[in-house]
């Protein structure tokens, strides 16, 4: 849908994507966000979905990506590393500044039990 | 050492990731199934297995998805996609109306079945070729008899002197044999059977480009008398009666009471059932006697010869016509008036059956053409009821040849699943209809589904689909939009009315000449059944006797049998009378001319011909073909003739013949028969056609090897059928018994063409009723739904459910009305094809007409009785309250 896709509202699982390749700085492919992703938010997600959301954050402008070495213990497959691109950067920083206002007050209610 | 994930998982994902992913996601997994299992091997294996079957069930992004990123306008379709997702939506539309989706395909397999089978059967009889060499070059040829004394023959059989004269004087032909057929008693094999073997002349397989199968073909010096004791069996022959062993050459059959060696077997594609030759079991060699080749006067033997390679019909029917008349001048006390022709054997073959067969097609089209309409409407209907969905494609931009693509090829789909249906139904019915088939239509054994068939029925399927989906998808795809979406905008039955009502009349005028051929050829048969045949062929059984001449070698002795059987026969209780004929009536026989007494002999051209038949006594009483003056034939006479009425009005004109005298030069010019009696007319050539003159001769002295007794019987005649064959049993064991049967059994074989056509197109035509029925009914259901407020208010002002009724038949009677107009106009062009097959009965008839349309008219409104019901017993206050 248009007014959807004009819009640079990030979704929840694109902020954790693109939360995960600026953890991960230089590192950031599909395998390693997903870990980070497993490790830190407790969600087990498909790879599938990993980097279906990479792609369409990249066809979006807000994430560029690189290809790598083939490996070993890949059995001899490359790896697709990802990097946020200024706007990516942007997107992120208001969607976070976006949270953080609205949550502002309401932490003792938020914290985990 | 690497660990390596499980197999099955890893090929799995191979499969289901694409290619430009795969290094990616495929490597990740293998990554950090390798990190896992250095830690827990197992759970490692059980982590990838269940990444693996997420994987399988999450999308990844596909390059189409990429294609319709935001920016990049969006590409047209390509055609190949918007017929794939035009028959994902047909699929879905066919699922979710299966009501209407299965009425659709019924219609069609109805109709196109219908076609398919009798195309099936046009394409074995008409299309294919003979399994011959050459099939086009293979000709038959015949005299062409003086048509002053066989008046309305075509063709007659050969004499073999003219034959070996053409035989040496043509050049436009590569080369011809004569042949004719022989009878002999085979007594090698069980009960004594009679076989009728074609006896071929020298040079025959050459001729067909036939060798035989296993063995040889005939030699030349076995066919000269004596020496032929040699025998080709057919291959259906060897197989059943001879069990198909290879040793069969060194084999014998007694045929005649002699030895015949087998020297060949026939291949198996050299034997059809519709050229009498190649039908027969055996074939011998021809061995005719010096005397016989001489025979001038003797018309009795076949001739199949091949065009020269660079001759057309034409040509070889010209040379042949310069040759008949040199003949006829060096013998014109033999041939003067006996013309010659050459006809292609394809034409003998089907020529017949090739009227029946066109009028069946045609008739078989309409009826797909009334199934045509009967989709039309049902997808018309369909049309409107999704109007709105269609209105919204429209509105969201979908251009208005897309929507009517998309309609077209819902239609296709459904013709396509209809012609399927169809195709399996011609194979069922054609299977079903083996025997009757086989007994109607000549090459019937050679009837199956081949190649041509297949691409008739994807023809006929998609021309279908392509005429009942066209108009619909017209109509559907046009009008106001918006009221269409409007919610309670016009109704929808009152749509595209106009055109439904076509559709109705179309088929109603369709039916209307269906039914009316239908009922010219019933009434033509039961015309032709009413017919007086100038005998009582209720209660007589015949069968047939041919003595063999190897036991039977003297007149003396071959009379004594048919005394003897006579006798007993007369003897059967039950048995009212008993005469023996030589050919019965409608089964063919000798034509002769004859000489009145007193009168010179003319040339055979001018001498009047009649049909002669050799009788016994009690042969007229078993028949009950009535003595109309003198009297009947006796024991004792020598000599004798009965003449029919027209053999007496032909031959002696006004003057009473009993008491007369006349000679059969073809038998012997020395013998002068007396009348004795004037017998009525019996149709000998047919019930439909006219009597011919005919003469039934007996003497005391006489010579028959093959005779048809007749039996009147006081009982039912086939319950004598065992005693009748013991009795001939009784006289000679080794006497076989042909043709036993009832004498309505022998008129019912010669009416079978015309039982057969009136048959199939009876049910055409029952089809098209029922198609008309259910037409009529579904468009007056549409109407009546969209008037239901009118009916409504009506009955709420006191209208009785008869008013009502009269209302909805009065909206069925336009359009049919319309149609039976339309349709009376064309029955009578129609009418032309079926003129050459009826009888008695104008094809054009117009009670047929009258009961046809009274017919029609009584279906329109039985149909319409249903919802002009359902519409008389709606509460008008709910209908006043929903609308």
């Amino acid at each position: 849908m248009w007014f959807k896709a004009r819009s640079s509202a990030l979704g929840d699982f694109e902020q954790l994507v693109l939360l995960g390749v600026l953890r991960l700085e230089d590192g950031a492919y599909g395998a390693a966000i997903r870990q980070e992703i497993h490790k830190r938010s407790g969600r087990d997600v498909s790879i599938n979905a990993v980097y279906t959301t990479l792609d369409r954050l990249e066809r979006k402008g807000l994430l560029r990506s690189w290809i790598g070495e083939p490996t070993a213990i890949r059995g001899g497959r490359r790896r697709k590393f990802y990097g946020l691109r200024p706007a990516g950067v942007t997107a992120l920083r208001q969607s976070y500044h976006a949270v953080r206002s609205m949550a502002e007050g309401l932490e003792h209610r938020l914290a985990p039990k | 050492m690497i660990a390596r994930p499980p197999r099955l998982a890893d090929w799995l994902l191979a499969l289901r990731v694409p290619a430009e992913w795969r290094d990616y996601v495929v490597g990740d997994l293998h990554e950090e199934f390798a990190a896992r299992s250095a830690v827990a091997p197992g759970q490692a294996r059980r982590w990838f297995w269940r990444q693996t079957l997420r994987c399988l069930l999450t999308p990844l992004p596909s390059p189409e998805l990429r294609s319709r990123t935001p920016d990049a306008r969006p590409a047209r379709d390509s055609f190949a996609r918007t017929i794939l997702a035009d028959l994902r939506a047909g699929v879905r539309g066919v699922v979710r109306a299966p009501g209407f989706s299965l009425g659709v395909i019924l219609v069609l397999a109805l109709g196109i079945g219908a076609n398919t089978a009798i195309f099936s059967i046009v394409n074995a009889v008409l299309l294919r070729p003979l399994p011959y060499d050459e099939p086009d070059r293979l000709v038959r040829l015949f005299h062409v008899p003086p048509q002053a004394t066989f008046p309305g023959l075509p063709t007659f059989p050969v004499s073999p002197a003219n034959f070996y004269d053409w035989q040496r004087a043509s050049t436009r032909f590569a080369g011809m044999t004569i042949y004719r057929f022989r009878q002999f008693t085979r007594t090698d094999g069980g009960d004594p059977e009679a076989i009728v073997a074609g006896a071929v002349g020298a040079g025959f397989f050459e001729m067909v480009h036939t060798s035989p199968a296993l063995g040889r073909a005939f030699r030349a010096d076995e066919d000269l008398p004596g020496r032929g004791r040699v025998v080709i069996v057919s291959d259906r022959f060897w197989k059943n009666k001879l069990g198909g062993s290879t040793d069969v050459l060194s084999r014998t059959l007694t045929l005649d009471g002699e030895l015949y060696s087998i020297v060949g077997v026939l291949p198996a594609r050299f034997s059809i059932d519709s050229w009498g030759l190649a039908a027969r079991d055996l074939l011998v060699p021809l061995a005719y006697t010096d005397a016989e080749r001489a025979g001038r006067d003797n018309h009795n033997a076949q001739v199949i010869a091949r065009l020269h390679p660079d001759a057309t019909v034409a040509e070889a029917r010209a040379e042949l016509d310069v040759i008949s008349a040199r003949l006829e001048r060096e013998y014109p006390q033999d041939n003067a008036g006996w013309g010659a022709t050459v006809i292609p054997l394809q034409e003998l073959i089907v020529g017949d059956i090739r009227r029946s067969l066109v009028m069946l097609l045609a008739s078989v089209a309409l009826v797909l053409l009334i199934a045509c309409a009967n989709v039309a409407n049902l997808l018309l209907a369909r049309g409107l009821a999704r109007r709105k969905e269609l209105a919204i494609r429209l509105a969201m931009g979908a251009g208005r040849g897309r929507v009517f693509q998309q309609l077209v090829v819902e239609a296709l789909m459904l013709s396509t699943v209809g012609g399927l249906f169809g195709l399996l139904l011609a194979l069922v019915s054609l299977t079903a209809g083996t025997t009757l088939l086989a007994s109607q239509v000549p090459r019937a054994d050679e009837i199956s589904i081949d190649m041509r068939v297949l691409l008739f029925v994807m023809g006929a399927s998609w021309l279908t689909g392509l005429l009942a989906g066209t108009l619909p998808a017209l109509r559907a795809g046009t009008g106001d939009l918006q009221g269409a979406l409007k919610e309670g905008g016009r109704s929808d039955a009152a749509l595209a009315l106009g055109t439904r009502r076509l559709l109705i009349a179309g088929e109603v005028a369709l039916s209307v000449v269906l039914l009316t051929g239908a009922g010219v050829m019933v009434r033509s048969l039961v015309a032709l059944r009413q017919v007086d045949a100038g005998f009582d062929p209720r209660n007589v059984l015949t069968m047939r006797v041919t003595l063999p001449a190897s036991r039977y070698a003297t007149a003396p002795q071959r009379t004594a049998f048919f005394d003897t059987a006579l006798e007993r026969l007369r003897a059967l209780p039950g048995v009212q009378a008993a005469g023996a004929v030589e050919d019965l009536p409608m089964t063919g026989g000798s034509v002769q001319p004859m000489v009145v007494d007193g009168r010179t002999e003319l040339l055979p051209r001018d001498q009047p011909t009649v049909q002669v038949r050799k009788i016994t006594p009690g042969y007229l009483t078993a028949m009950g073909i009535p003595l109309l003056r003198g009297r009947d034939v006796s024991q004792n006479d020598t000599d004798v003739l009965l003449v029919s009425r027209a053999a007496a009005a032909l031959l002696w004109g006004n003057v009473d013949p009993v008491g007369r005298r006349a000679t059969l030069p073809l038998q012997s010019r020395n013998r002068t028969l007396h009348v004795i009696g004037l017998i009525g007319d019996v149709r000998e050539e047919g019930l439909a056609q006219n009597p011919v003159p005919a003469v039934y001769e007996y003497s005391r002295e006489r010579d028959w090897n093959s005779m048809c007794f007749a039996l009147r019987t006081a009982v039912p005649p086939t319950s004598l059928a065992k005693p009748a064959r013991d009795v001939i049993r009784s006289v000679d064991s080794a006497q076989p018994v042909e043709d036993l049967r009832t004498m309505e059994n022998v008129i019912d074989v010669t009416l079978r063409s015309e039982r057969f056509s009136a048959v199939v197109l009876a049910l055409f035509a029952s089809v098209a009723l029922m198609l008309a029925a259910v037409g009529i009914y579904s468009v007056l259901s549409h109407i009546v739904r969209g008037r239901s407020r009118e009916i409504g208010i009506r009955t709420a002002l006191g209208a009785r459910t008869s008013d009502v009724l009269r209302l909805v038949c009065y909206e069925s009677m336009l359009p049919t009305v319309a149609g039976i107009g339309a349709g009376a106009l064309a029955a009578l062009a129609f009418g032309a094809l079926l003129k050459r097959l009826t009888f008695g009965v104008s094809p054009s008839d117009p009670v047929t007409l009258a009961t046809v349309a009274a017919t029609l008219v009584a279906v329109a409104v039985t149909a319409s009785l249903l919802p002009g019901y359902r519409a008389a017993k709606v509460d008008p206050l709910k209908v006043l309250r929903t609308n």
